[in-house]
């Protein structure tokens, strides 16, 4: 399947950086979990990061158009995963959002993203149409709808919101106009209100409440994001070294190992650690653009820009988090946290835009 | 209808292509500006604030531990000890090694022998404790019990058998008063100035000796750093921080053989006593009755012990020695005739005729003696305590002579005894008057003062330092309680030398006269008889303080004891250079012959015992203290 040629065909600084990235994820979860009842956490998210590659590697092999003509079969699976989940989905952390495979856990929400993208970018790139009409529009959210309702019904707000990215790439890149834009921002605005009013639970107001101002409930909710400011601001330039960041190593940060590896990292890598990471995300994130420009169709257009879409906002939003710039959601931070599912679903992503690449120059 | 994408026409569309560039331009130009922006934040707040976060990671990590010294010992004057630190053992249990929950509920049941209820009830109590902090179980086991547990600990890893000091009262009750309690600090007490530098949770004299050198005692705290987890688990130690001091030691001028006879003489009455050493001050022993038992405050306090000790009408937390202020009664007719010896204003020839009453400025005073004393002089008067005799005398000598004799002889003010909140008591006096009420001094006041009654307010300690002072010839001593400080590892401070107050300069010819008095009061038929000892010349006066107006005229020891008469006896023995001087009070207690006189033989009968099976060393040690 992999000519020689595509060797050269191969985009080596993406798939690098997603390696890198996911090698830096395998030595914090290292960090985070050592000599704890977890520490054998670390191992497995190392034979995680080989599925992922070898995942990786098979999506980027299988040429995308191929895929993207069985997308609704991959689409109509998960459907159906999602709908099982809700009957039989195994609780954890009060959701039942697992399927449990053998000896692991699987989170279907998670491959879901990436069935989902290729469903979207399917259908963008069959559309016709100039310009974006409300059919369209409705039609993107009929596809990406669905996933999210069943994952939203879990309940997993913060998953199921990580899909809604999709929708705003697909959109805005299908071409929205500007006007349409300014009226859905505007929806949500004067809706707000009455959501809060009526649809939020206590819980979900209380992440709000407490993200406005942390020091309101330093022991409750604003305790993590307050431990994780310390974290992150502790660790200084240079950081306090492997294994030597206080807050994780005693425990004082929550979640560590999967929603706030990040501040960990920050913690035991100073500013220069956070730098290289972010960095190494930003070129991943530039490179899914390089690609999309470069893409000999708009299905691959969609395809990168869409996993642009996905990865870069679950990205900013768990940072944004980790430094208190956004209430606290649960949204684990791609390639890094802890975590199969997620870590898989994301390599397969990369291997598309991966596909993407190596296959854009017309034959 | 296969629709063939690879060829689609959609890239030709030149308009539709410029936009989608600029809209990926767009999102790229919008993701590397927010990437911009959490790189400033993280500089802002790794470099910028680092270190202040790293000054709030040290704090979540860092602890500082208190290291509690042991507090000071408290030891009688010859060294008994009265007041310990006994080692205390609490049996704990590790709710992390437990497997078996009900297993091991039965298993501390068995081997505690505590019901299974108690047990679960206990560890109930540490739900929402974090899990390694260990559960007592059961406080205050015996060396036994202890002992058992540990021998056991390979068959019982989750129990384990902590120390922990506790005060002991050794005696009990006995000196409660004197040595008074310790307890948590209060935020009053925090609050103020003599309390700096104590913390909340510390353990502080509440009352008595243990308060008033609770500086001494308690010592100086140490501390340690450790590390700990955000469970608060102590991981390790860090090699700084200091040991604690343990507080000095403090050996009292109490004699523990006088107090338990003191104790043992009042048996279940109320009141209080003094008894001093008249040539230091020293008290060789103080009670106060009711008591209270200071190892219950040592304790876990309930609530309802408290209220039930605050509210107790009897008042057990009040030290009546240096607190309660009744009139001095008879007794103050010494006072009286001091004063008009001293003055000149009558000799001890002086005689009067007692008929039972007296009729001074148209009114009618009684005499205890109904049919009267006949005619007497000032020995017999003091010996029989005839009222008239002194109702004259008293009318002769006026209120402010009177008043200026008995704030000589120490009344009116405190002796300035190291306990805590003394009472000064009062001598009323025309300018007194005046000044608390606004209204000008009747005549007939001078008349009941004369007797020991009317405004006239004195309390034990004082009454038994007139008694020494009377004794040893006119010196007041500062009455107290610390002999000396253990300064440190059994090195005691020099002893403290004895602290005159004031001295008086009374005529040899006074004193003859008055101790002649104090003696027949006791040795010749007078009304301290039952204070007799043969061939140590006690010399005593007897007084009662009158509890009601209405009981005057009845014969005190016929009245029910709530309102009976309060009995005073107040003395000193031998009659020349006198070695003990006490005053004792008795509440309710009718005439100071038949209830306080019996209590002072006591005490002085094991007081005379003692000194004379050890002549040789009691001279020797009190040849140190006066060189």
């Amino acid at each position: 399947m992999l000519e020689r040629r595509s060797i050269h065909n191969i985009d080596w600084l993406l798939a690098f950086s997603v390696l890198a990235l996911a090698s830096i994820g395998v030595g914090m979860v290292y960090s985070a979990t050592a000599g704890g009842p977890l520490s054998g956490l670390a191992a497995r998210q190392a034979a995680y990061l080989l599925v992922g590659f070898a995942v990786m590697v098979l999506v980027m092999a299988v040429d995308y158009h191929t895929l993207a003509e069985l997308s609704y079969v991959f689409y109509a699976a998960t459907l159906l995963v999602l709908v099982y989940l809700l009957f039989f989905g195994r609780a954890i952390a009060s959701t039942r959002g697992w399927l449990e495979l053998g000896p692991v856990n699987f989170q279907p929400a998670e491959t879901a993203k990436v069935t989902t993208l290729l469903a979207l970018s399917f259908f963008m790139s069959r559309r016709r149409t100039a310009g974006l009409g409300l059919s369209n529009m409705a039609s993107i959210l009929g596809v990406v709808g669905p996933p999210v309702l069943l994952i939203a019904r879990q309940p997993d707000l913060g998953t199921a919101l990580t899909f809604l990215p999709l929708v705003a790439a697909a959109a805005f890149l299908g071409g929205i106009r500007v006007r349409t834009i300014l009226i859905l921002v505007m929806i949500p605005i004067l809706a707000l209100p009455l959501l809060w009013h009526h649809y939020l639970q206590e819980r979900q107001k209380v992440l709000v409440l407490t993200f406005l101002d942390p020091a309101s409930d330093p022991k409750g909710v604003g305790y993590q994001v307050i431990q994780s400011k310390i974290a992150v601001g502790s660790g200084g330039l240079t950081g306090k070294g492997f294994l030597e960041g206080t807050q994780g190593q005693l425990k004082f940060l929550p979640a560590q190992h999967t929603d706030f590896i990040f501040a960990l990292l920050a913690e035991e890598r100073g500013f220069l650690g956070s730098l290289i990471v972010l960095s190494l995300y930003f070129i991943v994130i530039y490179r899914c653009i390089a690609i999309a420009r470069a893409a000999r169709d708009r299905l691959g257009v969609f395809l990168a820009m869409g996993m642009v879409a996905l990865f870069a906002c679950q990205v900013l939003i768990n940072v944004g988090v980790v430094l208190g710039l956004m209430p606290t959601t649960g949204v684990p931070l791609p390639l890094m946290s802890y975590g199969g599912s997620s870590l898989i679903s994301t390599m397969a992503g990369m291997g598309l835009v991966l596909n993407v690449w190596r296959r854009r120059l017309v034959n | 209808m296969p629709w063939d994408y690879r060829s689609s026409k959609d890239f030709k569309d030149y308009y539709e292509e410029r936009r989608l560039q600029r809209r990926i331009t767009l999102v790229f130009v919008l993701l590397a500006g927010l990437f911009l922006s959490y790189l400033f934040n993280l500089w802002y707040l790794q470099v910028v604030n680092g270190e202040n976060y790293r000054r709030m990671a040290d704090n979540n990590r860092l602890r500082q531990v208190v290291l509690n010294p042991l507090r000071g010992t408290i030891l009688d004057r010859y060294g008994q000890p009265i007041v310990r630190n006994r080692i205390s053992f609490n049996v704990l249990l590790d709710r992390e090694k437990v497997t078996d929950r009900e297993g091991i509920v039965r298993t501390l049941s068995r081997v505690l022998n505590l019901p299974e209820e108690t047990i679960r009830e206990r560890i109930a109590r540490y739900r929402n404790r974090p899990a390694f902090e260990p559960v007592i179980v059961k406080e205050d086991v015996d060396l036994s019990e202890a002992a058992y547990l540990e021998s056991r600990r390979l068959e019982l890893p989750e129990i384990s058998v902590a120390i922990e000091p506790k005060r002991s009262y050794e005696e009990g009750e006995l000196a409660a008063h004197a040595l008074g309690y310790v307890g948590e600090i209060s935020e009053a007490q925090l609050s103020k100035p003599r309390y700096a530098g104590y913390q909340m949770g510390d353990l502080v004299g509440k009352a008595g000796l243990e308060s008033y050198y609770d500086r001494d005692l308690t010592g100086e705290k140490g501390w340690k750093q450790v590390i700990v987890n955000s469970l608060g688990r102590e991981l390790r130690e860090l090699p700084v921080g200091r040991h604690p001091v343990s507080g000095n030691g403090l050996r009292l001028t109490l004699d523990l053989d006088l107090q338990r006879e003191l104790e043992a003489g009042f048996a279940d009455k109320a009141g209080s006593a003094v008894f001093l050493d008249p040539d230091t001050g020293e008290i060789l022993a103080l009670v106060s009755r009711p008591a209270f038992d200071p190892n219950v405050f040592a304790r876990r306090f309930s609530a309802s012990e408290w209220v039930s000790l605050i509210n107790s009408e009897a008042h057990p937390l009040q030290n009546r020695a240096i607190q309660s202020k009744f009139a001095p009664g008879s007794v103050f007719k010494i006072v009286l005739a001091i004063a008009a010896l001293e003055s000149g204003k009558a000799g001890p020839g002086r005689t009067d005729f007692c008929p039972g009453f007296a009729t001074i400025y148209g009114r009618r005073f009684l005499c205890h003696e109904e049919g009267g004393h006949g005619t007497v002089a000032m020995v017999e008067a003091i010996q029989k305590s005839c009222n008239v005799y002194f109702y004259h005398l008293g009318r002769d000598l006026g209120i402010s002579l009177i008043s200026l004799w008995a704030h000589n002889l120490g009344f009116g003010s405190r002796t300035e005894v190291d306990l805590m909140h003394e009472e000064a008591g009062t001598v009323p006096d025309e300018e007194w008057k005046r000044r608390t009420r606004n209204e000008p001094w009747y005549p007939g006041e001078t008349i009941s003062v004369s007797i020991g009654h009317g405004a006239l307010e004195v309390t034990p300690i004082q009454m038994a330092n007139f008694a020494a002072a009377v004794g040893n010839g006119g010196t007041f001593y500062r009455p107290f309680l610390l002999k000396n400080r253990e300064v440190r590892d059994g090195v005691e401070e020099v002893e403290r030398a004895p602290e005159v107050l004031r001295k008086i300069r009374l005529k040899p010819s006074t004193l003859e006269v008055i101790k002649e008095a104090m003696w027949e009061v006791v040795n010749r038929g007078g009304t301290g008889t039952r204070a007799m000892i043969p061939g140590k010349d006690v010399c005593g006066k007897t007084g009662t303080a009158q509890v009601v107006k209405a009981s005057a005229g009845v014969k005190s020891n016929k009245l029910p004891e709530a309102i009976r008469d309060n009995a005073w006896f107040v003395g000193f023995a031998p009659r020349d250079h006198p070695r003990i001087a006490f005053a004792i009070f008795v509440e309710h207690g009718g005439y100071g012959g038949e209830t306080a006189a019996p209590i002072a033989q006591k005490v002085m009968l094991k007081f005379f015992e003692k000194e004379d099976r050890k002549e040789e060393p009691t001279q020797v040690a009190r040849t140190t203290q006066h060189p």
